[in-house]
């Protein structure tokens, strides 16, 4: 077995150039992990740019100490950084200097003192650290060089091989953190970069520089089960993005953390890193003008860099719009309860709009729903007879094209919402899943609000009452008993599949007891039970 | 006279590639460390056991070029002009394999490649168009433009029974989306500019086997039909049984989806694809 006890500089030069170069294969799919809004829209380009001068620096670097090495490293990164990871990954290089200072080389236990001392620093520029991202992925990397370490092992080899196991799964976890990432199905694209970065340079420790030319980093693939698309519950005024303002700052005796507290109540997603004489500053502000009058004094400024982020934000929907199938089109559904916005969800809508009996949305509920999806054409689904026109209105207050197919109960949602036509146009659609709802039957289970004689049907108050497709039929004292007169009311020998939704207030084995008795009964339906979590509603059972 | 060669994802059976003269390059299918070559060292039937019964999870690797090179200098002992035809280079890297056997064939022989973006009968329907006009004394430059023009008119839909195999091969392309469903649900697919997109969803089996039926029914001028499954023989009967209204039955092909995309498609599937008539 290959090992290796200590690091020189010209090797941790090498190690990382080498590093560099991977990293460089893996750019552009880590640029592709984006969910907007990012602090910076091309993580993995921008992560390259500043190891690239990184590593520009370190062959500039005036001996050829380990110490010398790494802080022309740091110096090189901090003067090349770009974008919000690219600043984070400055002040790693920064600590692991400060780690490595008057090493002439270095050791593992060396090693992981230093990325202890980079983690720190990471965390040290930042005003809020946010976990799920790059900043997760440096400590916990630094935890497990640490323990390995400790356990006497000299070997570099194993303490980079336990550092890259531990950003690996921490790379992985990270949707789990970040409910964005888990929401658009990705892990964090900075936490992904470090990850290949350490990876370039395990592998050139493992002496397998002249394989990897003919390999390619991968992405990690997390193992938290993703949501298809995010619901995009409406729907606070939506927050604008302003500008994405970037400089460095020369001059001398400049105290980072003084301009970091005065530049904190400028804008967002602020980093002020460096030392006394270099600076660099990522914010994104409404008003750059303002950022640059405060810093412009203090010293000289360079790589100024302003972009705007609302122009960035709209080219990375038309980059989504090219991505999604069918996404010139969405879909806007009135749902209620946990489990049936899931169902929605899953199946493609692209935002829900909660609501549904005794709590119907208003017009302008569904307006800012309309308006917050990308697409020019809507479709929506109220999914409820009162809401039907309610969604009607909405049409005549939007530049948008509106269509209501008029679902009047949640079955006659889904079966629209599964009937949707990927390759056809709107107008298709609208007709496909029109056509689509009236070929489910639905029943509903619920309580009496009050006593009444209706239908030839005495009712008292907290009864529990059956409808089909919206008219009364049946009443009785307990739910599963009402449900299986109204099934028995139809002829289920030419259905085909039945699904029961159960509400919030409904014990999963009453429902899967119901389902029993059905099977029992009629063998060939394919039934499913779900938990709808919808309130009021103790069943709503589609029959298609 | 022109040979024709294609891979196994085809779907071509062998009694079509004979009595047609097509020479079929097998993919490998690998459970654990036992490889196979589709459909000569493993049958479908054995296949589709293994992938529901086994605990090993099959993956598959595309022939390697001295594969196509070796049909290729075969072939060229008896012919000065071969024509390729693979499944899309989105779902293998066939395509570049058969590409790159050029350079290991040393008589002379004019080879070309087609990309036919797309699979299983869908390609399968092409190769055998490209064949029949080879028979008839076609030249290599009219096949060629004889499979662009078929390229454009073979469509082919899919029924899967189950998501469960297509996301646990994680080569879904666009079809990503119709993963998650809480919902049991069984995608309509196609393929779209070479990659496996979603079309619809439906509830069952029964409304799957409609769906199918009126796409075909659905084009006016038909040339081939065919109609393939992984584990449901008798399904397909009934399906073509149903489409003689509109095809006659014995011109439809029949077929069992190779075992390399029943890895994704599962127990259930099932598939038609028709290639349409050329318009006059």
């Amino acid at each position: 077995m290959k090992q290796v006890d200590t690091i020189s500089g010209q090797d941790l030069r090498e190690m990382f150039a080498v590093a560099t170069a991977w990293l460089e294969k893996s750019a552009s799919d880590i640029d592709a992990l984006n969910v907007f809004p990012v602090p910076d829209g091309d993580t993995g380009t921008n992560m390259l740019l500043t190891m690239r001068s990184s590593i520009e620096e370190a062959y500039r670097a005036p001996d050829r100490s380990a110490s010398a090495v790494v802080q022309a490293m740091a110096d090189g990164a901090l003067m090349g950084a770009r974008g919000n990871s690219g600043v984070i990954l400055s002040q790693i290089w920064r600590g692991l200097a400060q780690g490595l200072a008057e090493k002439e080389s270095f050791t593992a236990s060396d090693l992981a003192n230093a990325l202890l001392q980079a983690s720190t620093m990471a965390y040290k520029g930042i005003n809020n650290p946010v976990e799920g991202t790059i900043l997760t992925v440096i400590r916990e990397v630094a935890s497990a060089a640490q323990a390995q370490a400790a356990s006497g092992n000299n070997d570099l080899i194993s303490v980079m091989e336990a550092t890259l196991s531990a950003a690996n799964e921490s790379v992985a976890n990270t949707p789990s953190l970040l409910p964005v990432l888990k929401e658009a199905g990705v892990v964090d694209a900075g936490g992904q970069g470090l990850y290949t970065i350490l990876e370039g340079a395990c592998r050139y420790l493992r002496g397998e520089a002249e394989q990897m030319k003919f390999r390619k980093p991968q992405i990690i693939v997390s193992n938290i089960p993703l949501i298809t698309r995010s619901p995009q519950m409406i729907a606070a005024d939506e927050v604008p993005y302003g500008y994405c303002t970037e400089f460095l700052l020369k001059g001398k005796g400049l105290d980072p953390d003084k301009i970091r507290t005065r530049l904190e109540k400028k804008g967002q997603s602020l980093i002020v890193v460096g030392n006394d004489s270099t600076i660099r500053v990522h914010i994104h502000t409404l008003d750059p003008g303002d950022v640059i009058h405060y810093a412009t004094p203090l010293g000289t400024m360079h790589q100024v860099s302003i972009r705007n982020m609302d122009e960035q934000r709209q080219s990375f929907l038309e980059m989504q719009k090219e991505r999604m199938p069918a996404v010139d089109m969405a879909i806007v559904a009135v749902v209620s309860g946990v489990g049936l916005t899931e169902v929605f969800t899953s199946l493609g809508v692209t935002a829900v709009v909660p609501g549904g009996q005794t709590m119907n949305p208003s017009t302008k509920d569904l307006l800012q729903a309309v308006e917050s999806v990308a697409s020019d054409k809507v479709i929506v689904l109220p999914n409820n007879k009162n809401v039907v026109l309610t969604a009607e209105q909405v049409q005549s207050l939007t530049g948008k094209s509106i269509k209501v197919v008029p679902t009047e109960t949640v079955p006659q949602g889904v079966a629209a919402l599964l009937a949707f036509d990927y390759e056809a146009d709107f107008e298709t659609n609208v007709q496909i899943m029109n056509k689509a709802k009236s070929a489910v039957r639905t029943i509903e289970i619920t309580r009496a609000v009050r006593s009444t004689r209706l239908g030839g049907l005495n009712i008292k108050k907290n009864q529990a009452i059956g409808l089909l497709d919206g008219d009364l039929l049946a009443a009785g004292n307990d739910t599963s008993g009402v449900l299986n007169k109204m099934l028995a009311e139809l002829n289920l020998n030419e259905a085909e599949v039945v699904t029961i939704y159960y509400g919030a207030d409904t014990e999963p084995a009453e429902a899967e007891r119901v389902s029993v008795t059905i099977r029992e009964q009629y063998p060939q339906l394919q039934i499913e039970v779900i938990r709808g979590g919808q309130p009021h509603y103790n069943y709503i059972v589609s029959i298609e | 006279m022109v040979k024709i060669v294609t891979d196994s994802l085809s779907d071509i059976t062998s009694d079509i590639a004979r009595g047609l003269g097509i020479t079929v390059v097998p993919l490998t299918v690998f459970f654990g460390h036992e490889s196979f070559l589709d459909r000569i060292t493993i049958t479908t039937d054995e296949f589709y056991y293994k992938l529901t019964h086994g605990a090993a999870w099959p993956t598959t690797t595309q022939p390697p070029p001295s594969a196509f090179a070796d049909v290729y200098n075969k072939l060229a002992e008896e012919t000065d002009a071969i024509l390729a035809i693979t499944l899309s280079s989105k779902l293998s890297g066939t395509y570049g394999s058969a590409l790159n056997a050029k350079n290991l064939v040393k008589k002379k022989c004019r080879i070309e490649v087609i990309d036919s973006l797309t699979v299983a009968m869908g390609l399968g329907l092409i190769v055998i168009a490209a064949a029949k006009a080879a028979q008839a004394g076609a030249n290599l430059d009219e096949l060629i433009d004889l499979v662009h023009s078929a390229m454009s008119r073979s469509h082919l839909i899919a029924y899967f029974d189950t998501l469960k195999y297509l996301a646990k091969g994680g080569r879904i392309g666009k079809a990503q989306g119709l993963l998650g469903a809480v919902l049991s649900v069984k995608p309509i697919l196609t393929v779209k500019d070479g990659e496996m997109s979603p079309l619809t969803r439906l509830r069952s089996q029964a409304a799957g086997m409609d769906y199918l039926y009126n796409f075909v029914a659905g084009f006016p001028h038909i040339e081939e039909v065919a109609v393939e499954h992984t584990t449901a023989p008798d399904e397909a009967d009934r399906l073509v049984e149903r489409l003689s209204s509109v095809f006659p039955r014995e011109r439809i092909y029949r077929s069992t989806v190779s075992p390399v995309v029943g890895t994704y498609a599962g127990p259930g599937a099932m598939a038609v694809t028709v290639l349409e008539a050329e318009k006059k």
